[in-house]
């Protein structure tokens, strides 16, 4: 054993141990993500069709083209067909309707709702090249159980929108949703996220996870306000042209609505509440056992690019996960604070979290409306 | 030239005819029973399925429950909204009838060589788009709309107070309503009444019946079966909006048929309830139909 031994030891000594690590581990970084796109591509071709995508208005082929233009410049064959979603709650109804599709976007708040619901598996983030751009706080946020279900994309805060030349508020606060001021000149928004509002203006600790009784009191307290609402926004375009013809004054908001109405010209502040703004950060989400895993990273890498990302901070004024896109507009930077990489929590934002008791909340905010 | 007949020609014998099997009913039925049932029937038992829980959003193992009927019938927030919604087709359906009987009365009665071409104006918008329709109100009810632009001009109202209540309101929803339904509830009332037979109106004016008498005696109870046809036209799909309370509606236009929506979808999907509410909107309007169709007579209707 020993004469056996010996040339090989003196073939790998340390230096020429090291000298041959260096070479595999060389070979292997070459090598390996070569066949690993070989892989990929290889799977592609395999993929037909074109690939299904629940998304929301203005995401699609209704204005949202350049976000994945370069996906449709290599996958011609394969241009993605959109079914449209008001909110998670219309894609969860849809895809237990039947629908399945190859990829879709919800919120942050629903990233553990979907990821146990058994609708969506993990991304493997090795095939999204662009991935490595994306904020980190903001992939972490799209993890669950250590896996990649969500892969971060727009975000944005949910705060308020005012007309400076007819709203003079009395405080920073969510509380001008409430102010008797103006009635009838308010818009809120119709989603169970107002129980929410409500929860964080009447002070309670945890206002995405109420006990019965904070419940109902922030039910309570949005009956006895609804008067002072004139619509409950569903859609974005109806709230923007309510607010443009000067139909209401104050609004529940996005970011988008206010680049919008400063292009109408009008006079708004995007208000930062004292209770803190909500945020929120789109997460694509892969749709279970889909038959075009391969299409889906590809679309989801197109929309993580910095290209596509300063393209949508540019045009609909919200921010964008891809640290390497900045918007041309200081005002957007500033109100956006892009600057900033964990814009979108404390103690800048509460980041909007999971709901455990959603189907409750749900129901409570029907009651709100029904009252 | 007639034909002869010979009472003294005997009878030709009758072939004996085989019973043959009379295919014309069950093949002119069939289909649209077919179509009844796949797409009636099968929805609504597939909806009350859901309704008792036999069928399930939620995966897993599910027990049959009447709990949500039970909930629903105690609940005072859904039977409230029912209530609003009934209310609001009720004015809706009864203005429409009132407003449109005399326009159908005139088309019908008044001898005008022209009806026709007024009852195609009438059914004009019809060759629009229904959400076309809907959405033009928006322009006009707006605080920068038609009319609050008038009231301004007019110095009536200030720019800073407009008549905000225009839109956004359930007022709107019943003003866009009426006038969405406004042609369906004309046609069967000219129908009936231009059907009716005018020699009764020359024996009322014979028998010394002025114009009202005639219309109150004569006129009316005949034109009754178009008018609770016409009623029923608006007041059972009325009662189920939900598109327009969506567009003009706003905070205080929501309606029941909103409710059914957001239970099914836009709200955290809750199929159990939603189903519940619309099978109870769907025997409330069974029960009305045949309640108001003790009203109709069949053959008055049918020849409308």
């Amino acid at each position: 054993m020993g004469e056996g031994t010996e040339p090989l030891e003196r073939r790998l000594g340390r230096d020429d141990f090291l000298k041959l690590a260096a070479v595999v581990g060389g070979a292997g970084l070459v090598v390996g993500p070569t066949a690993v796109a070989e892989a990929a591509r290889v799977r592609l071709a395999k993929e037909s069709g074109r690939l299904q995508v629940l998304d929301w208005a203005g995401y699609g082929n209704d204005g949202g083209q350049a976000m994945f233009a370069a996906y449709v410049k290599k996958h011609p064959q394969n241009k993605p067909r959109f079914t449209y979603m008001t909110n998670e709650s219309d894609a969860l109804a849809k895809m237990h309707a039947g629908l399945k599709p190859d990829l879709f976007r919800p919120y942050v708040g629903w990233v553990k709702y979907f990821a146990e619901s058994g609708l969506v598996e993990p991304w493997n983030p090795k095939l999204i090249p662009s991935f490595k751009n994306l904020n980190p706080f903001m992939v972490k946020a799209g993890q669950y159980k250590g896996k990649q279900y969500g892969i971060p994309q727009d975000w944005g805060f949910d705060a308020i929108l005012y007309r400076s030349d007819k709203v003079h508020p009395k405080a920073k606060s969510w509380g001008l949703l409430f102010d008797e001021r103006y009635k009838g000149r308010i818009a809120w928004f119709d989603d169970l996220n107002m129980l929410v509002i409500a929860g964080l203006y009447l002070g309670f600790p945890r206002p995405w996870r109420q006990t019965d009784a904070e419940l109902s009191k922030a039910a309570k307290f949005l009956s006895s306000k609804k008067h002072l609402a004139r619509m409950l926004w569903a859609s974005e375009t109806d709230m923007d042209n309510a607010f443009a013809s000067g139909d209401i004054w104050i609004a529940y908001a996005w970011p988008n609505d206010w680049v919008q109405m400063k292009a109408k010209k009008l006079k708004v502040v995007y208000m930062h509440p004292k209770e803190k703004p909500i945020a929120w950060v789109g997460m694509l989400m892969l749709g279970k056992d889909t038959p075009r895993r391969g299409l889906a990273h590809a679309y989801a890498d197109a929309w993580s690019s910095a290209p596509s990302a300063r393209w949508l901070e540019n045009n609909y004024g919200y921010g964008h996960a891809n640290t390497k896109a900045r918007p041309s507009s200081s005002d957007l930077l500033r109100a956006l604070q892009l600057a900033n990489p964990k814009a979108v929590t404390e103690p800048n934002a509460h980041l909007d979290r999971d709901i455990p008791r959603r189907a409750v909340y749900a129901r409570k905010w029907q009651e709100v409306k029904a009252s | 030239m007639g034909v002869e007949t010979r009472a003294d020609t005997p009878p030709a014998p009758q072939r004996r005819r085989r019973p043959r099997l009379d295919l014309t009913t069950p093949t002119l039925l069939g289909p649209p029973l077919a179509w009844l049932a796949v797409f009636f029937v099968v929805p609504i038992a597939i909806v009350g399925a859901y309704s008792v829980n036999a069928l399930s959003f939620d995966p897993g193992p599910h027990a049959v429950t009447l709990s949500a009927w039970h909930s629903f019938l105690h609940s005072s927030i859904y039977l409230k909204l029912f209530w609003k919604s009934v209310q609001m087709s009720l004015l809706v359906s009864t203005a429409v009838v009132l407003l449109a009987y005399p326009l159908a009365y005139f088309l019908a009665l008044s001898g005008t060589k022209r009806k026709y071409v007024l009852l195609l104006l009438l059914i004009a918008p019809f060759l629009t788009s229904y959400l076309l329709r809907v959405l033009a109100w928006k322009v006009i009810l707006g605080n920068e709309g038609v009319i609050n632009s008038f009231l301004v001009w007019t110095g009536l109202r200030s720019p800073d107070h407009p008549l905000s209540q225009l839109l956004y309101s359930r007022f709107a929803v019943m003003l866009v309503l009426g006038y969405i339904w406004l042609p369906f509830v004309a046609l069967p009332i000219f129908v009936t009444l231009e059907s009716l037979d005018r020699r009764l109106f020359e024996a009322a004016t014979d028998l010394g019946a002025s114009r009202w008498q005639t219309f109150r005696r004569v006129t009316l109870p005949l034109s009754l079966p178009g008018v609770v046809a016409a009623f029923l036209f608006v007041f059972i799909p009325t009662l189920g909006e939900f598109v327009t309370p969506s567009l003009v509606g706003g905070a205080s236009g929501y309606m029941y048929g909103n409710q059914i929506v957001d239970l099914f979808g836009t709200g955290f999907p809750d199929w159990q309830t939603g189903s519940v509410l619309a099978l109870f909107l769907l025997g409330v309007v069974a029960l009305l139909t045949i309640v108001f169709s003790r009203f109709l007579n069949s053959r008055e209707v049918t020849a409308a």
